[in-house]
C-alpha cells in the first residue's frame, strides 16, 4: 500500500464519521456536500504538506 | 439521515444506545432508529479499526511511559474489539519488522481514530437518545 492510497483511504473514511456526527448539517444533502469538502481538505492538505516536505533532506 | 425533528428517548433506551455503540460500532444510533447513520458509522469505524491491523499497526496498553495511556484510552474507545484483541493478547505486539514497514504508523493512527470516532458516535447516540440532536 502506498502513502497517498493509506492517505484517500483514511480520509474518505473519517469524512464519512464527520458528515454523519456533524450537528451543524441535517439534511443528507448538506451532509454529503460537508463531506466531499473534508474529503478535499484531507487530501489536498496531504499534498501541500508532501510538497512541503519533500525538498527536506529526511 | 432526514432532516427529522428531535425526539427524546426513554432513559433506558438512551443507556442502552450509548452501551451498544462500545459493543459494535454504530449499533447504538441502530437502536435509536438511525439505520442509515448507524450503518454508515459502524461501516466506516469497523473498517478503520480493521484496515489498522491489516496494515501491522499495533493496539496500546498503558504502560510506564505516560504517552501509552493517552493512546491506550483512544484505542479503548472502539469497546468490546478493543477488549477482545486484549484478552486474546493479539495486535499488541510491536516486532522489529513490523515497525520498518511503510503502513506501520499509518496503521496506529487508523486504530487511534477509530477508537476517538466511536467516543463521538456513543456522544452523538446520547445526544440523540436525550432529544438534543435529531
Amino acid at each position: 500500500m502506498t502513502h497517498f492510497l493509506a492517505l484517500v483511504t483514511f480520509g474518505l473514511l473519517v469524512s464519512v464519521a464527520f458528515a454523519v456526527l456533524s450537528a451543524e448539517h441535517s439534511t443528507p444533502a448538506e451532509r454529503l456536500r460537508y463531506g466531499l469538502k473534508v474529503f478535499g481538505y484531507f487530501v489536498g492538505l496531504g499534498f501541500l504538506v508532501a510538497w512541503v516536505l519533500y525538498p527536506l533532506p529526511l | 439521515m432526514s432532516n427529522q425533528i428531535p425526539v427524546r428517548a426513554s432513559s433506558g433506551r438512551t443507556a442502552a444506545a450509548c452501551v451498544a455503540s462500545f459493543v459494535l460500532p454504530g449499533l447504538g444510533h441502530v437502536l435509536l432508529g438511525r439505520w442509515v447513520r448507524g450503518l454508515l458509522l459502524g461501516g466506516a469505524i469497523t473498517l478503520l479499526f480493521v484496515f489498522g491491523l491489516l496494515m501491522e499497526g499495533h493496539l496500546f496498553k498503558p504502560e510506564k511511559e505516560w504517552l501509552t495511556w493517552f493512546f491506550s484510552l483512544l484505542d479503548a474507545g472502539i469497546g468490546l474489539p478493543y477488549l477482545v484483541c486484549l484478552f486474546a493478547d493479539w495486535g499488541f505486539q510491536v516486532t522489529p519488522e513490523q515497525a520498518a514497514k511503510v503502513t506501520f504508523e499509518y496503521g496506529n493512527n487508523y486504530l487511534c481514530v477509530a477508537g476517538a470516532l466511536n467516543m463521538l458516535a456513543a456522544m452523538d447516540a446520547f445526544d440523540i437518545g436525550i432529544g438534543r440532536k435529531a
